[in-house]
């Protein structure tokens, strides 16, 4: 990913990278190849984004405080932001589905289903 | 609401009797309470209120008469001595002074949707020089019915919010439903439907899906800040975290915020969603901002400014933007609105902030000062040379009821809130010259109708 596009992106968020967003970054990256090599890096950033932005939320455990959480709506916020302009619409559809999943199940005290593999799933939707 | 009353004269001098025109510009304009300020744009065509008796009409005639009667050697009527007269010039002098003795304004009060006249009043409007074609100008201000167009458009919005919390899951749909059902002001909504109503692809019901979308999007995010504020209530009814408990506060918030977001990208307008998703997160960022800005609470008033238009002018522009957008409107004019939703938000949000000082209100006096919420009140009087020690001192401290309470007195009895009102009025000013200059396609009223409600609340 390119320095500017971190700069721009992680602004508010720079402590994250280094706190295993980075990681995450890359688990998405063989998921994005099949786009324009210009979105492939915001696409990753957008999922590793809302994985994050979950996980720090406390979503399905235990929540989190309100400084965290609103770190995490702001992860979240940003991870949508990336794919309204850079993600085919059924890509789009399909993460906010992912995060519907997640977040009925967490309501209804259920097992919540793995957010990451629906991501990575959501990242191949054509249609 | 601005109107034209045309009409022609008859005769020399005449006086017309134009009541229940007015009667009917009121009625037509859903006119509730308020004023008709009327205007004669002739030199020779006055206004009066009188009883309207043929043999008095006569008496006026000849009132008129005896004191500038036509002919009495005019200076006016001496074209000799006057410049660029033109061929059709009449020798009016007469009329001219006769006017002098009358009004060229008038100003009527409205109650309950009809004219104030005693029994025997009505309006004239008198010529002075006919037989002539006249126009008289009518402005209307004051509170206004809602049309059943906008009836028709709000309960649109209500169905397509109540349609889609009627598919979702019991555990998100049930505590998101009993926020919607207790009310607030629709506000995005709104603007949404409005603005959506400009272009020339205007659908009723793709923007009541948009305005639902939005309506729900912000709910979302009033569910996370209610967590977050420790708030106990909202609209009069426990919140979601006080009731249910944080987790599935931030279940349900995350559930919309992602449900709203497919909505609005499912409307297919690329311009719309991105519009949405950047006010989403400028509103995420300015919370944190906020919430920052607790530790040097009240704070100062640019730190306000930055806060509440990331926070909420940044949703009421795109609301603006998004509807115009969907209806296919010009680049100037959605650019317009942007900025008009943007100067509008500030605006609401310093009303907003005032409603925390007014015992009418319904909600408890001093809640914000209690919770430590942002407050352009509060900053003010905190400055202010002779309360601002004293309310430092006790924001500065634990803040129980007396304190509370005597901060509320503090604000109240500095000039903070008249200086807040003004402020915010000038404002919506400032929002509603954004739109003096692109084409609304009639909406211009009602916009300008909304915006000065949403400031008028606190007068």
């Amino acid at each position: 990913m390119t320095v500017q596009l971190l700069d721009r992106e992680l602004d508010r968020l720079e402590g994250l990278w280094s706190d295993g967003l980075a990681e995450t970054y890359e688990s998405y990256l063989d998921a994005v190849g099949h786009f324009d090599p210009e979105v492939q890096p915001k696409l990753a950033l957008a999922a590793a984004l809302i994985e994050s932005g979950v996980r720090l939320q406390g979503l399905g455990g235990r929540a989190a405080p309100p400084t965290t959480l609103l770190t995490g709506d702001l992860c979240l916020a940003r991870g949508s932001r990336l794919l309204a302009d850079n993600a085919p619409l059924p890509v789009q559809v399909a993460f906010a589905r992912a995060i519907e999943a997640a977040s009925s199940a967490a309501a209804a005290e259920q097992p919540a289903p793995a957010l990451r593999q629906l991501l990575r799933q959501s990242l191949g939707t054509t249609r | 609401m601005s109107h034209r009353l045309d009409f022609a004269t008859t005769q020399a001098t005449e006086f017309v009797d134009i009541t229940d025109r007015i009667r009917d510009e009121v009625r037509r304009a859903g006119l509730r309470n308020g004023r008709v300020h009327l205007q004669s744009l002739h030199t020779t065509l006055g206004l009066a209120i009188n009883e309207n008796e043929p043999l008095l009409l006569h008496d006026f005639e000849s009132l008129l008469d005896r004191l500038a009667p036509a002919g009495a050697g005019y200076e006016h009527d001496d074209f000799a001595r006057r410049f660029e007269v033109p061929l059709d010039e009449p020798a009016n002098g007469h009329a001219h002074c006769r006017q002098l003795l009358l009004s060229a304004f008038a100003t009527l009060m409205v109650e309950e949707g009809d004219l104030v006249l005693g029994r025997w009043q009505s309006m004239f409007a008198v010529e002075l020089d006919g037989p002539r074609q006249r126009q008289v100008a009518l402005q209307l201000d004051g509170e206004f019915a809602r049309s059943d167009e906008q009836v028709s458009l709000e309960a649109l919005v209500e169905l397509e919010l109540a349609r889609q919390l009627m598919v979702d899951p019991e555990p998100v749909a049930s505590p998101m439903r009993r926020l919607v059902e207790a009310g607030g002001k629709r506000l995005r909504p709104k603007l949404v439907q409005l603005t959506a109503g400009i272009g020339p692809r205007s659908d009723p019901l793709r923007a009541a899906e948009l305005a639902a979308a939005v309506e729900l999007l912000h709910n979302a995010t009033l569910i996370h800040d209610d967590y977050v504020d420790e708030s106990t209530h909202r609209r009069g009814r426990p919140t979601v975290a006080a009731a249910e408990g944080p987790e599935r506060a931030i279940a349900v918030g995350d559930y919309y915020f992602a449900k709203a977001t497919r909505l609005i990208a499912q409307i297919g307008n690329g311009g719309v969603t991105s519009a949405l998703a950047a006010a989403l997160e400028s509103v995420c960022a300015s919370q944190i901002d906020d919430v920052a800005m607790r530790g040097s609470y009240p704070g100062d008033r640019d730190s306000y400014m930055r806060v509440i238009r990331g926070k909420t002018a940044s949703l009421f522009a795109a609301a603006c933007e998004s509807g115009a957008l969907l209806s296919g409107a010009a680049p100037d004019v959605v650019q317009a609105l942007g900025r008009f939703g943007d100067l509008l938000g500030t605006a609401f949000q310093m009303a907003d902030d005032m409603v925390d000082f007014s015992p009418s209100s319904g909600k408890p006096v001093g809640l914000d000062i209690r919770q430590r919420v942002l407050s352009l009140p509060l900053i003010y009087a905190a400055e202010d040379r002779v309360v601002g020690p004293e309310v430092r001192r006790l924001l500065a401290g634990a803040l129980g009821d007396a304190e509370v309470g005597r901060v509320a007195e503090l604000v109240t009895s500095s000039g903070a809130l008249p200086r807040v009102r003004q402020e915010a009025q000038h404002l919506v000013d400032a929002a509603v010259r954004e739109l003096e200059a692109v084409e609304l396609d009639g909406l211009r009223p009602t916009l300008v109708g909304l915006a000065r409600a949403a400031v008028d609340r606190i007068s």
